[in-house]
């Protein structure tokens, strides 16, 4: 059983008549301790597939399994336990001390405060932010905005990490070391689900997945690689 | 079909001079140059570092090695060093001379690699021709495309990261070199996969201009 499964996920938005397909019969599985890549241009539908997965938008079509559960029924008791999903930018826009933020997702478990900063406090250390500890949340900045919110994730111990666009707005230089930080948390058994849109961060995933128009097009392990066939609606009609 | 243009062989600058451009079209020449610019061998030598370093790229005999001595010796790229023992001491004739480059020799490596560092128009253009021969429909094309979107992908899954601990300083410039040409690889993957996405918007278009579209889209 994996992990993660994803099949003939649809997930469409609406703004009064207008109707926009944000991805279109998807379907991924994501193993424990996997480090796994979707990568797309911008309204590839990567964002939205991540949201999907990590049970915070429900899909309208198809089915979303999390541990063999059903995330559609399940969602309230496996975000934030079994799932950790990654809000970029919502640390930084808080108020605060950082290892409140990071604490609070055990605090929300009833656990108690001293034990909640202790553990707070061990993440920030795992991800390379203990230094954070004792700054507000609006003094963070570049990659340490991103490493509190890895470790405001993982202080519950999910099984999966979801994270969308970890080096987007991150300093050049800053990168790799953050895109290692993923990978040694999937060689420690979590498994990771990221959105990437450029090349640096397809760097020794174990998985990569290319979307396009909110469609899978391709995967890619090492060694192999797969292309999802073509369905007529993707070309119309033959142009000759 | 009319109007093709060939790219010409390249090389290094003609200009800078003609016959180290001529010299250096070979790719074992070019590689021999490296290894005795890194450091200053014998014939024999040099031969055994070209396997080490070479041997999953290309296989030569060690006739070719000094095929590739004689060429560069004679475009004045490399020069023969008197042969002494480790004490200083001149050695019989019998001793093999060491070879280390010329301030030319130097020079026209450099301007080779970084002619060769980018890709190559010609192998690119060659490419393009091959692949118009086979795609005659969009279906086709996009087929062309996801598989070639697959590739780019897996380059830059396989690509090596490079050593993120800046803080330790170890490896120093030849650390910081090595993070430079990754880094030039994976911009040159983020351009090639920019272009997958323009080609998809393209070839979407394909049915509307000819009034058929897709209503999904």
């Amino acid at each position: 059983m994996s992990l993660l499964s994803i099949e003939h996920v649809t997930k469409r938005y609406r703004r009064g008549r207008l109707e926009r397909v944000a991805i279109r019969d998807v379907s991924l599985e994501v193993e424990r301790g996997e480090l796994v890549a979707v990568w797309g241009a911008r309204f590839s539908g990567r964002s939205t597939l991540l949201r999907v997965a990590a049970g915070i938008e429900a899909p309208e079509a198809g089915s979303v399994t999390f541990e063999g559960r059903d995330l559609a029924r399940s969602r309230n008791s496996v975000l934030g336990r079994g799932i950790g999903y990654c809000q970029l930018g919502s640390s930084a826009a808080q108020h605060g001390l950082v290892i409140e933020h990071v604490a609070a997702g055990l605090l929300a478990q009833r656990t108690v405060p001293r034990q909640a900063r202790r553990r707070g406090q061990e993440l920030l250390f795992r991800v390379g932010a203990e230094h954070c500890a004792r700054l507000e949340c609006h003094e963070l900045a570049g990659s340490e905005v991103v490493r509190v919110a890895i470790a405001s994730a993982l202080v519950t111990a999910p099984a999966l990490l979801v994270i969308d666009e970890p080096t987007s707005g991150v300093d050049l230089l800053e990168r790799d070391p953050l895109l290692a930080l993923l990978r040694s948390i999937a060689n420690e058994g979590t498994a990771v689900l990221m959105s990437t849109g450029d090349a640096q961060g397809l760097s020794g995933v174990d998985r990569a997945l290319s979307m396009d128009n909110g469609e899978l097009r391709g995967e890619v392990r090492p060694g192999r690689a797969h292309v999802v066939p073509l369905r007529r609606a993707d070309v119309g009609v033959r142009s000759r | 079909m009319s109007g093709d243009h060939v790219p010409r062989a390249r090389g290094v600058d003609p200009g800078d001079d003609p016959a180290a451009g001529t010299v250096l079209r070979s790719q074992v020449t070019c590689a021999v140059l490296g290894l005795v610019i890194e450091k200053p061998s014998h014939g024999y030598e040099i031969g055994q570092r070209f396997e080490r370093r070479f041997d999953q790229y290309m296989s030569v005999g060690r006739s070719s090695i000094y095929a590739a001595l004689g060429s560069l010796m004679d475009a004045d790229l490399i020069e023969k060093m008197a042969p002494r023992s480790s004490t200083g001491v001149r050695r019989g004739a019998k001793a093999g001379a060491s070879y280390r480059a010329t301030a030319l020799g130097a020079r026209a490596y450099r301007a080779w690699l970084a002619d060769r560092v980018r890709n190559d128009p010609q192998r690119v253009a060659m490419l393009g021709r091959m692949a118009l021969a086979c795609v005659h429909s969009v279906e086709a094309a996009m087929d062309f495309i996801a598989r070639y979107e697959q590739e780019c992908v897996r380059e830059a899954q396989e690509l090596a990261r490079p050593n993120v601990d800046l803080s330790s300083g170890a490896g120093g410039l030849s650390t910081v070199l090595e993070r430079l040409l990754v880094e030039e690889r994976r911009r040159m993957i983020d351009a090639q996969l920019a272009w997958i996405t323009y080609a998809r918007a393209e070839l979407r278009a394909v049915p509307s201009r000819s009034g058929r579209v897709d209503a999904l889209r």
